[in-house]
């Protein structure tokens, strides 16, 4: 039992607001939450919206059609009414073909003012699933608390006016009972965000870039409770120099930006390579090529970020699946930068870094990694070369001077053209990579261990293919799924095992070339496989995937 | 192939004003009883780029990327502010390709001192205009002589409030130095632009072009007066002027940071790992 709502209208309307709001008070009820935004690129007008999908079980995307619309413009229904699967429309106004009009701003302008019409749309959104709208009150008596009893009050009223208004509908849909869901909720950028703070990062700096500023505004706004500087660089080359300096100093350091900022930090990325200096960037990709479609999601940036820099070095590429692994995985690229002394990559996109769910609190106490670092005593050398490839590390300010050069450079640091000490350290940085090799997670697979069908996917696609194949073995259609958290390196005798044969394998992903379909070839994972592709900027959904296994 | 003795050794051509700024240094470090433990020597890529590998008293050094010297030195100083940063760069790597990054430095009022080795061409790359190239420098890139008019580090920095802005010339160690021990002391951004021959590039603005035409600013002046500072910027030709042009009085960046109230960060980072 699942019903999702939309609420749709222009930029700076209140739509996000009176998603936030069903999403927070959904929550409180123990009902499960997944909530997914899809907006354009500007400040004012266009046409944004906001899914709010609730359940009496555990999801993990969005649904492609709304089931219960909440059109705020003309727009919105005339766009959107045909993804509106049967469904109920409710339009903010006095009169419309086949929706529901009730005037959602002219009832907030009588009670208190137009900016509380968010309150009367939920509140007719609860009426018309059935749900009390009392319990709508209190979350908004507490939520505007702060701004004084009349306008907790009048919002609270608001509400009920708009059950009152919807009174007609009243019930219409057979809504998911509360199943104890967690009343916590959190998306992809803060369980990003929260990871960082709570491992023990102390500098961050990036250029605004939709969809990674979300991370960035939310470790700015726990700075001053974790003690860490944030800095808006002038620009992402300037970023990615700022964190390869503070990783010198020996401070855990991030940035955060979506390709187009990557794509510039290319150069810096490889400088941490040849330095060796534990840089963690969070790319939250988008569709491109160049500027794209900046609000919209892709995972179109695989390939790029495993081979962007020039020259070649050890890396670790991290792609969450779920907001839990955002947070467990940042957490791990920040330890295995810092153990390997090498740059760490979490690679996730606009779907999950703006997606809410509600899931158990992450644990937000400081629990700061090891930075492996050891103290330099005289005749120290930076660059020791050593069987793992990893040389001890010692930050500034010690007995001995801590020497790094872009420049190639002896085990002293200082620049070489000597071509055998380049050798030498050459293979001693890529010594890194058996290491990194060792450590990679293995993909999860999930369903039937013995389905003949396959998907494979990677990072964010992770909740689209649950959903689909949960949905096909419940009706006796067999499939399962692997996931990989880790798309670089890959643990490939742990993916060779969980491939097995199979009828069918499939490689669900969000770009239009099948990215990592042709890196699982490469690496003689799978040979020929399906690829089930979406590019145009939205996130995948469970139908969508369910309907290509079946044809 | 054993290259490594070539590599010990300052990479500079015989009689380059890099040996000068070289000497002036050690000195400065040697008056001003400068723990070069704690001190770290930042730059980009270029011939004066190689100085943090030369100084007679060994420092930390990051070597870092072409134009990015300042972002690292400001991420190095952010993450520790008990370090003493010094950049030590080229006019192409500072004005040039780290153009933006020296204009937000200064904004920023990091406490970094910059020293940009300024010999109005490009050594490494073999001869091309700098950003300081006069107009109508000719260079096997620029045949017809450079269009682009002059890039004015001082006005620049004066302009964005810098916390110290001076001059000095290779070819006068005793002045270089001292102005290296003012530009040291400074909290906030000081940039000290170092006029110097490229003997082989720079067939215009030779030693004796520049000895010819630095004069030590007179005592008279104020460095507090930004419009009479400016003036001094502004001085190009027959007569250049050397010594401190401006001091700005605003606070540097990381004083005003209140995260940094509970010591440098890498110390907090330390003292929650023991905990």
């Amino acid at each position: 039992m699942d019903i999702s709502i939309r609420v749709a209208g222009e930029a700076g309307q209140g739509v996000q607001s009176a998603g936030e709001l069903l999403v927070r008070a959904f929550a409180g009820m123990g009902l499960h939450v997944f909530a997914i935004k899809s907006y354009m690129s500007r400040i004012r007008g266009g046409l944004n919206w906001f899914d709010v999908r609730i359940a009496d079980r555990e999801l993990f995307a969005g649904k492609g059609a709304a089931d219960l619309l909440v059109a705020l413009t003309p727009a919105a229904l005339e766009v959107l009414r045909d993804q509106t699967a049967g469904g109920l429309i409710l339009f903010d106004g006095e009169q419309a073909d086949g929706a529901a009009a009730i005037p959602f701003t002219q009832a907030a302008k009588q009670i208190g003012s137009a900016v509380m019409a968010n309150s009367v749309a939920a509140g007719a959104v609860f009426a018309v699933l059935g749900y009390d709208p009392q319990v709508l009150c209190e979350l908004l008596r507490r939520q505007y608390r702060s701004k004084g009893d009349e306008v907790a009050e009048a919002n609270a009223a608001c509400a009920l006016r708009g059950a009152e208004l919807a009174g007609p509908h009243a019930g219409r849909y057979k809504a998911p009972q509360p199943a104890g869901a967690p009343a916590s909720v959190c998306a992809g950028a803060e369980a990003i965000g929260l990871a960082a703070a709570t491992a023990g990062v102390k500098f961050v700096t990036g250029y605004p870039m939709t969809p990674g500023t979300a991370t960035l505004q939310y470790l700015a706004a726990m700075a001053d409770k974790y003690g860490i500087v944030v800095e808006q660089a002038e620009d992402e080359i300037a970023a990615i120099n700022m964190v390869c300096g503070a990783a010198y100093a020996g401070v855990p350091a991030m940035t955060a930006t979506s390709g187009g900022g990557f794509a510039l930090m290319a150069e810096g990325l490889s400088l941490a390579g040849i330095c060796e200096l534990p840089a963690v960037i969070v790319i939250a990709q988008r569709p491109g090529p160049a500027t794209g479609l900046p609000t919209r999601t892709a995972q179109q940036d695989l390939l790029f970020a495993l081979h962007a820099g020039h020259g070649e070095f050890a890396r670790a590429v991290y792609a969450p699946g779920t907001h839990a692994e955002c947070y467990e995985l940042t957490r791990l690229a920040l330890q295995t930068a810092h153990r390997f002394q090498t740059p760490a990559i979490v690679l996730t996109d606009q779907f999950l870094q703006d997606a809410e769910k509600n899931i158990p609190p992450l644990d937000d106490s400081p629990r700061p990694i090891d930075r492996c670092i050891v103290q330099a005593a005289e005749g120290y050398l930076r660059y020791a070369v050593t069987e793992d490839g990893v040389s001890p590390r010692a930050i500034p300010g010690g007995d001995a001077p801590v020497v790094v050069d872009s420049d190639e450079h002896g085990p002293d640091g200082h620049l070489t053209e000597d071509l055998q000490i380049h050798m030498d350290q050459q293979d001693k940085r890529m010594r890194k990579l058996r290491g990194l090799t060792a450590d990679a997670r293995p993909p999860s697979l999930h369903g039937p261990a013995d389905a003949p069908a396959l998907l494979i996917c990677w990072g964010s696609t992770y909740g689209p293919c649950r959903e689909a194949v949960d949905a096909m073995n419940t009706v006796g259609e067999p499939a399962a799924m692997l996931h990989f958290s880790q798309v670089w390196p890959l643990n490939a005798e742990a993916a060779r095992a969980a491939i097995g044969r199979r009828d069918r394998l499939i490689v669900v992903e969000g770009n239009a070339t099948g990215q990592f379909a042709s890196m699982l070839r490469a690496a003689g994972l799978i040979g020929s496989a399906e690829s089930c592709l979406r590019y145009d900027g939205l996130p995948f959904n469970a139908d969508q995937i369910v309907s290509h296994v079946r044809h | 192939m054993n290259l490594a003795k070539a590599d010990t050794h300052p990479a500079w051509c015989g009689g380059c004003g890099n040996f000068g700024i070289l000497k002036a240094f050690n000195q400065a470090v040697e008056q001003a009883g400068i723990d070069t433990r704690t001190l770290v020597l930042v730059s980009g890529i270029g011939q004066a780029a190689k100085f943090p590998h030369y100084p007679a008293k060994p420092a930390n050094v990051f070597n870092g990327l072409h134009g990015r010297a300042l972002p690292a030195a400001t991420g190095i100083k952010l993450a520790n502010h008990s370090l003493r940063v010094i950049v030590t760069s080229g006019d192409g790597d500072m004005y040039g390709e780290g153009g933006n990054h020296f204009v937000q430095a200064v904004r920023r009022n990091i406490s970094v001192a910059c020293f940009v080795h300024n010999n109005q061409v490009y050594g490494l790359t073999k001869g091309q205009a700098s950003p300081t190239s006069e107009v109508g420098f000719q260079t096997k890139l620029q045949v017809h002589g450079v269009i682009a008019g002059a890039f004015n580090p001082l006005a620049i920095a004066i302009i964005e409030d810098a916390s110290f802005v001076a001059r000095s010339f290779s070819g006068d160690v005793e002045h270089l130095t001292q102005m290296m021990i003012e530009a040291m002391k400074v909290e906030g951004f000081a940039l000290l632009d170092i006029l110097q021959p490229c003997v082989s590039f720079n067939r215009v603005n030779t030693f004796k072009w520049y000895k010819d035409r630095v004069r030590r600013i007179d005592d008279g002046h104020d460095p507090a007066d930004r419009a009479a500072a400016l003036e001094l910027a502004f001085k190009w030709g027959g007569e250049i002027p050397i010594g401190v042009l401006y001091r700005g009085r605003r606070r540097s960046f990381e004083s005003q940071l209140g995260v940094l109230g509970q010591g440098a960060l890498v110390d907090q980072c330390a003292r929650a790992q023991a905990e």
